[in-house]
């Protein structure tokens, strides 16, 4: 390790060599493995007034994620059902929408990096722009559209598909059409990345020995592909299960993301270890997830964010 | 072949099904930025009006939270392009044995989810704050300092990833040369590899500003006093929407498009020079290239002149355009239309008939309660400035909401006496 | 342009880990020379090369410039100058500003900059080009735009990194003339790398041949190619028909080799290993293809070798044949093309002979790859 170092300052010199290595430093350990630590070992502790902080009562504690599964002490149910139920139905629908997304994306994603002409640069910029503009404004966007007197049912209705205005939001379509575009460009991205340096020559091939459309799919550009779908999903997976404006702006009201009890137990009941434990189990169960899935399509890690 | 031409078709059937869902709701949202009603929809149809731009303008929240929102832009672009270069020098010479560790952890910030980065963030510094025994007004828990810190933790990352891309195509040769002529490693990398790094750097920069911009998840967790323009949106569209937001909406789209449109037609004519300078002889190159007219032969200029016409073009309407006869015609008209349905429920209710429904109804009646919203509005002549409870307006108390609806405007949002310009010619 | 600065290398051992890229270098380099070192790629000259310009560190043993150890000298401190194998032209820059960045990191004027720039490209002969980028050069233009840059840091010595490998045959035999001619003028010390025996041997007063980290010989270009001193030299510069065999016995300065297959030939030993041939040592002797002529049938005695020719070939200047030989390398030789008429041989057994002072011994060891 000194030799290595040695040689570090030896290309970089004294001054540009600590320059890199401080900012490096700072931000892998001061930005990211501290704070993450940080969090981790909060979750175990009791929620405590800051002058107790430190004190006799701040010992380690398993009480908050204990509260994730069996909830509050005496409570009326043997088990937290509704946390439980917004962390279950949270992953599943981040699964539902990262599949949603994959099948929307694959084909422009294809189309983009195997046709070559100025048309693509424009392509390329109209799906940038909506992803210039804020967030919020862009869920703020699919409300107008989804809501009760909004423009998907006006034309419905004026179509004569129904009677009465029908409840988007309620219904959660709003919150999937959301997620599911919020992230387009994070599937698109990796795809086309990797099929633009995909040889068409190989799918001429494949054409001419006779393959169908499907098959040549199947077996040429999805397994060339790989890296890049891994890549996507699993970007869309974590951050739709880790979103948080769409839900508060498209979820409807009796549909919580897991990310607002998150959110709730920071910012409405002060309870910081709580949260931070609900962020734990959060974050831990996602990796696990991505790592699981990793394992069954035989994706290494290395693949990702390429 | 009848079965490529399907294809063919099919695939353009399928971009423009992509694209209205891309691009649709911003063209929506656009559309009701310019719509009379307090609400933002874009159907029907009532009244061209100017006045959510005046409104959006003269709203202090969302002005402030743009000057915090470029505040922490900056910040963050510096820190985390700085952050992200020399992540992206420490890549390409780390010890071959560290270096999938590394790459991990630097690369890990983009999947953790915007939430956790949040709240480790705020965790953290505050931990370190009750540490060095400092106060809860230290510096370590200002919220533009935590709002900073936190986004560049995974905006970094992202830079990183653009910048990789293009040092890997450096020769490293030339940072030899100019040591060896004579340069300390720093001028090496002023003049040799910053220059190279260059448009990588700009991406970067952009990508940082616009992604610092508009987050939210780790925001939400971190901005303390300093509410950025995301916050103070996300406010709004939970306590109450005014088309404002969708005028903002349309100003962003704008200027994005503008910027693209700049950038399109600078590459376009970078092209044009290269095209000509190869092709100049030596003579010609020491007299100056001759570039062709700016805007021949490249579109994306030509669209940018129409653009910048049509925004003069608007802007000169809006000066001069007064919606306010529409505006009353409507108001008149709907006044009609609810007299004239109260008197039909009157008729309904006396007759006793039990059948609520009659057949199709006309779309106005669909959801009354929200067409309330533009009456009041219209009515007390404050521009984008209104109740959040005006949305839920209640059908029967339609004669006294005008009034009320507006005073309350005022005095709840706190932006009293904030009178539209439009509003002098007004009553 | 201050002359004559001598580089030394005393006892220069490289290691990148466990291995060793040069093995205890000892090189003297007189001040205003040209000097070449010649080896094959990855035979650890421009590890070399990396040590006398500072960006190596060498594990043990001195870089001496001038007499100056150079220890912990960066490579921006040291007078030298080195010409990239791809020239590293700063892509962004004009050719001006390139030729004059020693200047402009001294902090000189535009003006000045300019000028001098002005200057060095009319001695390339390139004028009128400084507004140019790189890219926009041919390669040969490229390449005197790289040593213009290097001679503008006015250094005591250049090092030159196989500037010449990416240009064609003909401009790279152009660009050896014009080097040469270059370094009389400005009577600095180069330093040059290269794999390529004809450059060495065109442009060098004196050349090191290395192989795998060792320098095998130092000497000028005539005395390794008429005098090898190791087997690798003798192979590697140069065509040359191998021998192998014992020493079967040493008269002076010469040996008789019995050699595996063309019985017992007579050749003078290297000047290097005079002495040091016994009998019964394993050796090779070395016959340049020139060196080799038609006897009449029948001769025998130990200049005269017997083989089976396998094909023939007319190349102009020479008629070349090429027989049966040692260790499954053929046997070439050169007749030169003076009018003669040259009749078939092949299939056909011929007798070649030589003076035994054209022919050189050296104790056995590795030959150059083909």
């Amino acid at each position: 390790m000194p030799g290595f170092l040695k040689e570090f300052f030896n290309r970089n010199g004294m001054g540009m060599g600590l320059t890199i290595l401080g900012l490096v430093l700072f931000w892998t350990v001061g930005l990211i493995i501290l704070p993450q630590l940080s969090m981790l070992d909060f979750s175990f502790r009791p929620n405590l007034p800051p002058p107790e902080i430190g004190g006799p009562k701040d010992v380690y504690t398993l009480e908050n994620y204990k509260y994730l599964i069996f909830g509050p002490e005496g409570g009326s149910q043997d088990y937290n059902v509704v946390d439980l139920k917004v962390f279950y139905r949270t992953l599943i629908a981040a699964v539902f929408v990262t599949i949603f997304n994959l099948i929307l994306c694959y084909p422009i994603a294809y189309y983009l990096g195997q046709t070559k002409g100025n048309h693509i640069r424009i392509f390329a910029l109209m799906l940038i722009i909506p992803y210039w503009i804020n967030e919020i404004l862009r869920a703020f966007a699919l409300r107008i559209i989804f809501g009760e007197s909004g423009v998907l049912n006006t034309v419905l209705m004026g179509l004569g598909v129904f009677d009465t205005p029908f409840d988007f939001v309620r219904n959660d379509i709003a919150l999937y059409a959301g997620l599911g575009y919020a992230y387009i460009l994070l599937m698109i991205f990796p795809i086309y990345n990797v099929i633009e340096s995909l040889d068409r020559n190989q799918i001429e091939a494949a054409r001419d020995m006779g393959a169908s459309w499907w098959r040549i799919h199947r077996r040429v550009v999805i397994p060339y592909a790989k890296p890049g779908i891994s890549s996507g999903c699993t970007m869309v997976f974590m951050l739709s299960a880790g979103a948080l404006a769409a839900p508060q702006i498209l979820g409807g009201p009796s549909s919580l993301w897991f990310t607002q009890l998150i959110y709730q137990q920071f910012n409405d009941n002060s309870d910081w270890p709580q949260g931070a434990a609900y962020a734990v189990v959060l974050l831990v169960t996602c990796i696990l997830l991505v790592l699981l899935a990793m394992r069954l399509f035989k994706v290494n890690m290395g693949d990702i964010g390429k | 072949m009848m079965s490529e031409r399907i294809i063919r078709y099919s695939i353009w059937i399928y971009l423009g099904i992509f694209f209205a869902y891309l691009l649709g709701p911003l063209v929506i949202m656009s559309i009701t930025a310019f719509n009379s009603p307090t609400f933002p929809r874009a159907t029907p149809w009532e009244c061209l009006t100017f006045e959510w731009f005046s409104a959006l303008f003269q709203d202090q929240r969302i002005l402030n939270g743009i000057k915090n929102s470029i505040i922490v832009g900056l910040g963050t672009v510096i820190l985390s392009v700085s952050m992200g270069l020399a992540g992206a020098l420490m890549l390409t010479q780390i010890w071959p044995k560290l270096r999938a560790t590394y790459y991990t952890i630097i690369i890990a910030p983009i999947l953790i989810p915007g939430v956790v980065l949040g709240i480790s963030t705020l965790v953290f510094w505050d931990r370190i704050n009750r540490m060095l025994g400092l106060g809860a007004d230290s510096f370590l828990s200002n919220g533009l300092f935590l709002t900073i810190i936190g986004q560049s933790t995974f905006i970094a990352s992202y830079c990183l990833l653009v910048l990789v891309a293009r040092l890997q195509r450096y020769d490293l040769a030339l940072t030899e040369a100019a040591l060896d002529l004579g340069a300390s490693h720093a001028q090496a990398f002023r003049k040799i590899l910053l220059p190279f790094m260059r448009p990588a750097i700009a991406s970067a920069a952009v990508l940082a500003f616009l992604a610092s911009f508009e987050n939210y998840n780790t925001t939400t967790f971190t901005f303390g006093e300093y509410p950025t323009l995301t916050i103070e949106l996300a406010q709004k569209v939970r306590y109450g929407i005014t088309p404002a937001i969708s005028a903002l909406a349309f100003i962003i789209v704008a200027l994005t498009v503008f910027f693209a449109l700049i950038n399109e037609s600078k590459i376009k004519r970078k092209e044009q020079v290269m095209e000509a300078r190869k092709n100049a002889t030596v003579a010609e190159l020491s007299k100056g290239v001759k570039v062709p007219g700016f805007l021949s032969g490249n579109p994306a200029a030509i669209v940018l002149v129409l653009f910048c016409i049509g925004s003069v073009a608007v802007v000169g309407t809006a000066t001069a355009y007064s919606p306010d006869q529409c505006i009353a015609r409507v108001k008149e008209q709907k006044q009609i239309e609810a007299e004239e349905r109260i008197k039909e429920l009157r008729r309904k209710r006396d007759a006793d008939n039990l059948k609520k429904f009659k057949g199709v109804f006309d779309p106005d009646e669909i959801s009354p309660e929200e067409e309330e919203a533009p009456k009041q509005d219209n009515n007390s002549g404050f521009g984008g400035v209104f109740d959040p409870n005006a949305l839920s307006g209640d059908d029967d108390a339609q004669d006294g909401s005008d009034a009320s609806g507006g005073d309350e405007s005022g005095n709840n949002s706190g932006f009293g006496g904030v009178f539209d310009p439009n509003n002098l010619n007004s009553d | 342009m201050s002359a004559g600065v001598g580089v030394d290398l005393e006892n220069l051992w490289i290691r990148f880990g466990d291995f060793v890229a040069v093995r205890d270098a000892n090189v003297h380099i007189k001040g205003g020379d040209f000097f070449s070192f010649l080896g094959p790629s990855g035979c650890g000259k421009t590890t070399i090369l990396r040590a006398v310009s500072g960006f190596l560190e060498p594990s043990e043993g001195n870089v001496l410039i001038g007499g100056n150890n150079m220890k912990g000298i960066g490579p921006n401190k040291r007078p030298t100058a080195l010409i990239f194998q791809n020239l590293a032209l700063f892509p962004l820059m004009k050719v001006w500003e390139n030729i004059t960045f020693s200047m402009e990191i001294k902090g000189a004027s535009a003006g000045e900059r300019r000028k001098r720039a002005d200057e060095l490209l009319e001695m390339i002969a390139l004028p009128d080009q400084g507004d140019k980028l790189p890219s926009e050069l041919s390669g040969g233009q490229r390449q005197r735009v790289a040593i213009a840059r290097a001679l503008c840091a006015e250094p005591d010595v250049l090092l030159l990194d196989e500037p010449l490998s990416a240009l064609d045959l003909k401009l790279r035999q152009h660009m050896r003339t014009e080097l040469r001619e270059i370094q009389k003028r400005v009577g600095i010390t180069f330093i040059y790398i290269t794999h390529d025996q004809g450059e060495a041997l065109t442009m060098s007063d004196d050349i090191a041949v290395m192989r795998a980290g060792v320098i095998d010989q130092i000497a000028d270009g005539k005395t390794i190619y008429n005098d090898p001193a190791t087997a690798f030299a003798a192979s590697f510069v140069g065509e040359n028909n191998v021998f192998r065999g014992k020493v079967a016995k040493v008269m002076g300065n010469e040996v008789m080799i019995s050699t595996n297959r063309s019985g017992d030939l007579v050749s003078r030993v290297s000047t290097a290993n005079q002495g040091k041939l016994n009998v019964g040592d394993d050796a090779m002797m070395f016959i340049r293809p020139e060196a080799l002529a038609l006897a009449p049938d029948g001769a025998s005695g130990d200049h005269f070798v017997t083989a089976t020719v396998t094909h023939e070939e007319f190349e102009g200047n020479v008629f070349n044949i090429f027989t049966e030989g040692d260790g499954g390398k053929e046997i070439k030789v050169s007749l030169p093309n003076l009018g003669q008429s040259f009749e078939s041989h092949t299939g056909q057994p011929i007798t070649l002979e030589y003076d035994s002072n054209n022919a050189v011994a050296v104790p056995a060891g590795e030959l150059a790859a083909e």
